[in-house]
């Protein structure tokens, strides 16, 4: 046996958190689980576990390259570091001098703890076009939970530091026994079940818990403002409220209900498809048994009505109290390290920056500090003035995750300089000009900090990355460097230094930290009812305008929206849009997510893949059987804009009328010249990016009308794939060399 | 003395992290896996039931494994763990067809290709090769993670309660849907859960007398008092620390509450 050492680190194959314990022998990983002294008390997913076959994946990203072919060809040359850096550096110059410092763009994918060096690059770069997922993933909810409470971060308490778990548990749109994205811990909800009366699903397709729920509600996708509406009509009609927090605490509680007296059951109903007996039980359930809490999923902010359904969601919590008490609805006092994204704030946002955003004009609340990816596209293809130039993307797949995939290829395609800091050759890298190899969080040394916020912890390097490859830390410290030097750091280790320095009453450091792991507050450290004392404002209060919880917002009515929720049908609807409807029956959303993948992730992780090899959508039977399709079937899934294929998996579990298709799927072993077969499967190719959200410019990707058909036998002899099994034909980058 | 797990079907979140962490423990090649999720999705009088059974090898008292092996490479120990000795298995495969619950494997060796076909050995395979070898042409299955319980056991550890004791599924299950135990034992962990929870074991019928039970039930309808060691982090309290800028708002708070 050789020599054995045990290093512990952070996971972050979904949005992370979980403590991990690594086995390693002479160097090399042979063994990965969790780490029992950590905050997720040792209990570990597929996804993570996986990581251990994932590094040594022969098709990882070793070297820099630059593109030698054409866009989407699969010719790439290797280069050095230093060429690279400084070809993009040159780039980043050139193009502020001929076109401003707004056409630099820095994009990320979803949260992996490099959001703050992202935003850090760009204010450093002189620009707020920043290019993130953001607009269709949490950031809606930050922004109306800011609007109404005054502070943007509202959580789950599934904690129990203050003697209570949450009685009501409601899960909206969001699947957080499978994945920790988002906000909470999933294995801290799973927990907080075993102490919680009332668990209400409300999702139209089952998820894991739906089925022995308290109660389980299928709204038609798109239509979940109007059940917030027509619950919190009961709230008002039943006399419901929590009249001690609505007296003391709430502004514009009159005109609310005013507003939602239109929304009786009945009509609720007839909108979102729901029995209204199922809706008055909600509503009971969660203004009677309180405290309670809403766990709100991203599905909701994929679709164009999207601020307006966080605005009645948050209102439903006011309305009930649930708000700053044990087991509802929180935000949480910060560790000694201080908030991370202090890190990026400490940098200034001009109004000279501002006024550049790409869409600022039009999403106000989206737009006001980071570019709205679908106006760049349109304004990039209408052959006007391109806004962006130079395009840094790290991590993500603007090309996989936008909604009209073709339109977006095609825009992508005309940026004059795009980077892409990725672990693998995706369709994103195919349309770059320049690939950069990124290291995997066991690869690196970095704090860990996503959503919960009330602690940090430590990604602790515990093999070295393929060839080359670097942290994306490391590699936005060179690109600043070359550029504005003066925010950047000398090397990685003082940029972690100063990441935790505030920790120990200013006296921390990178090396300390990585051995303590967590740094956090909780249990007695954390406080409820802030707004009765002067936490935010001497005398008590919320950090608003009024001082108070605003079901009226005077900031939304400044700004032109309106200042109460407001229900809008989807872009495409059975009743915004019937004839369509006549021509597209079938109410879709893209919304089906797995456990062991992650958005656009794990295609190319055998031990993964092999729990699902082809995309699958999913109907109800009855449906598939109106359609001529049984279980197994390849079928077509069509729509104005295209069509593509997925496996039909007939469900029980899911609303009549509707189908659900899994999301961000390209063939990572199919080759470069078909983008990695982006066209075949995505359901983006299906989705429009004409209506968008007025105050987040968020499109339709989870609420859709689209018709289906099963695939002829001719059509299946067709030679859609250009690989034959899974992981034999791609070529890595040492064939390449 | 006789090992065995309670599964809460209510629980169950069809993670794959149970499949994930036992492949992760015995290294096992790409197509083969010794727990299984399977599906039971129906609708019945417009109720539909969305159910996951996680299967595994049962480790049946009376196995018709066993009985089949024509070497004695499969037999039972006295703790109940049905073991495979890959140096007698001569690779007939009795056993698969013998067991009712399809819970066994061959290893095919053409279908070993690695876990990157075409391309060579990972680190972590040839480590696996070297640390926990399987023998292409013979049969595997589930073995509780017997090597750790013999290491428990020999360390004065209690299998299902110490974690270097208990089976890595065991472990990892993020919804503590597995719980592992002594199942003769009536005071034990397991024995408590399936007399007070309805326990079953899959298609008793069969009458093998499996060691893996199920139990099910609705989720809710508890009281939401939270006792201190369920509280989020509670086994590490005292690296819990507060900002001191918040420190005085929170002394603040505290007296304000009292």
């Amino acid at each position: 046996m050789g020599e054995r050492k045990v290093i512990y680190s952070t996971c972050k194959s979904c949005h992370g958190g979980c403590g991990v314990k690594v086995t390693v022998e002479d160097g090399v990983p042979i063994h990965i689980e969790g780490n029992p002294d950590s905050l997720t008390r040792g209990t570990m997913c597929s996804k993570g576990l996986s990581s251990i076959q994932h590094i040594d994946n022969p098709f990882r990203l070793k070297y820099p390259m630059k593109r030698v072919g054409e866009k989407g060809e699969g010719k790439w040359k290797r280069i050095s570091w230093d060429e690279a850096l400084d070809t993009i550096a040159e780039k980043i110059k050139e193009s502020q001098e001929k076109y401003g410092k707004e056409s630099v763009a820095v994009s990320q994918g979803t949260g992996r703890g490099y959001n703050r060096y992202i935003h850090r690059l760009a204010r450093s770069l002189g620009t707020a076009n920043v290019i993130s997922p953001g607009y269709v993933c949490h950031s809606p909810r930050l922004g109306l939970y800011g609007l109404v409470t005054g502070y943007g971060r509202l959580y789950c308490d599934y904690h129990g530091w203050g003697g209570e778990f949450p009685k009501t548990n409601i899960m909206w749109a969001k699947q957080l026994e499978i994945s920790s994205a988002d906000s909470e811990m999933c294995n801290w909800f799973i927990q907080s079940l075993d102490y919680c009366k009332n668990l209400i699903i409300i999702d139209p397709r089952a998820s894991a818990y739906a089925t022995r729920a308290t109660l389980w509600l299928q709204p038609r996708p798109g239509s979940d403002c109007a059940l917030a509406m027509g619950m919190m009509n009961v709230i008002f009609n039943e006399e419901l409220w929590d009249k001690e927090f609505v007296e003391n605490w709430t502004y514009g509680f009159e005109e609310l209900r005013e507003r939602v007296k239109e929304w009786t059951p009945e009509k609720t109903e007839e909108v979102t498809w729901i029995p209204k007996e199922k809706i008055i039980e909600a509503a009971r359930l969660w203004a009677i048994d309180t405290p309670g809490t809403i766990q709100v999923g991203s599905s909701l902010e994929r679709q164009a009505n999207c601020g307006h359904t966080l605005r009645a969601i948050t209102c439903l919590m006011g309305l009930t109290g649930n708000i700053e008490r044990p087991g509802s609805m929180c935000s949480w006092v910060l560790p000694d390290t201080g908030l991370i994204e202090d890190f990026f704030l400490e940098l200034p946002l001009t109004e000279e920056m501002r006024s550049k955003i790409v869409g600022v004009d039009k999403y106000k609340m989206g737009a006001a500090r980071t570019c709205n990816p679908d106006t760049m596209v349109k304004t990039i293809l209408g052959g006007g003035e391109a806004p962006i130039h130079v395009w840094i993307s790290v991590g993500g797949q603007q090309i996989v995750h936008m909604a009209n995939t073709k339109e977006v290829a095609e825009a992508i395609e005309k940026i004059d300089f795009l980077v892409q800091v990725d672990q693998f050759m995706g369709p994103m890298a195919e349309a770059a000009d320049m690939v950069l190899p990124a290291a995997h969080w066991l690869e690196i040394d970095d704090v860990y900090d996503m959503h919960p916020r009330f602690f940090i912890s430590a990604h602790n390097k515990v093999v070295d990355p393929p060839g080359e490859a670097k942290a994306d830390a490391w590699i936005f410290n060179e690109i600043g460097k070359r550029v504005v030097p003066e925010h950047w750091f000398d090397n990685m280790e003082e940029m972690l230094d100063y990441q935790v320095r505030k920790g120990h009453d200013g006296n921390m450091n990178w090396k300390e930290f990585s051995e303590k792991i967590v740094n956090g507050c909780w249990g007695q450290d954390q406080i409820y009812y802030k707004y009765k004392t002067d936490y935010w404002r001497k005398g008590g209060g919320f950090p608003t305008a009024t001082g108070k919880f605003e079901f009226y917002s005077k900031r939304l009515e400044e700004l032109g929206y309106d200042p109460l929720p407001v229900f809008r049908e989807p872009g495409e609807s059975p009743y915004r849009t019937p004839e369509l409807f006549k021509e597209y029956p079938v109410v879709m959303s893209s919304g089906f997510r797995q456990p062991f993948y992650f958005l656009g992730q794990y295609r190319n992780i055998p031990w993964l893949r092999s729990f699902m090899e082809y995309p699958m959508c999913q109907m109800h039977p009855e449906t598939a059987a109106k359609y001529g399709i049984s279980d197994g079937d390849w079928i077509w899934i069509e729509t104005p804009r295209g069509r593509i294929r997925q496996k039909c998996r007939t469900f029980p579990g899911i609303l009549r009328g509707m189908l659900m298709a899994t999301a961000n799927w390209f063939y990572p072993e199919e080759p470069a010249n078909n983008y990695h077969g982006l066209f075949i499967s995505n359901p983006n190719v299906l989705t429009n990016n004409n209506h968008l959200d007025p105050m987040y410019g968020s499109p339709d990707l989870t609420c859709l009308l689209c018709r289906v058909r099963k695939c002829t036998e001719e059509e299946l002899q067709e030679n859609v794939f250009q690989t034959e099994e899974f992981g034999t034909v791609q070529k890595t980058v040492d064939d390449l060399d | 003395m006789r090992w065995g797990m309670v599964i809460d079907l209510t629980k169950c979140t069809r993670c794959h992290g149970c499949v994930a962490a036992c492949r992760v423990e015995h290294f096992l090649p790409l197509w083969v896996t010794w727990v299984k999720l399977a599906a039971y999705e129906t609708e019945e009088r417009g109720a539909a039931d969305i159910t996951t059974f996680p299967v595994r090898c049962n480790q049946c008292a009376d196995a018709p494994c066993v009985d089949v092996c024509p070497t004695g490479a499969t037999s039972q120990r006295k703790d109940g763990i049905v073991t495979i000795d890959a140096n007698k298995c001569i690779g007939c495969r009795y056993c698969v067809i013998a067991c009712p619950y399809q819970n066994r494997t061959f290893i095919f060796s053409w279908r070993d290709p690695g876990y990157f076909p075409g391309y060579p050995k990972t680190r972590y395979e040839k480590k696996g090769e070297e640390l926990y070898p399987h023998q292409k042409g013979t049969t595997t299955k589930c073995n509780f993670c017997v090597e750790k319980i013999d290491y428990g056991l020999a360390n004065g550890l209690t299998p299902g309660i110490d974690r270097d004791a208990t089976p890595a599924c065991v472990n990892t299950c993020q919804a503590r849907a597995l719980t592992f135990g002594d199942i003769d034992d009536p005071n034990s962990n397991v024995s408590r859960l399936i007399a007070r929870k309805n326990a079953f074991q899959l298609q008793r019928v069969l009458g093998t007398d499996p060691s893996i039970y199920y139990i099910d039930g609705e989720v809710g309808g508890k009281d939401n008092k939270a006792p201190e060691h369920a509280m989020t982090g509670i086994h590490i309290q005292q690296k819990s620390t507060v900002d001191p800028r918040s420190k005085r708002l929170i002394e603040e708070g505290r007296k304000e509450e009292e």
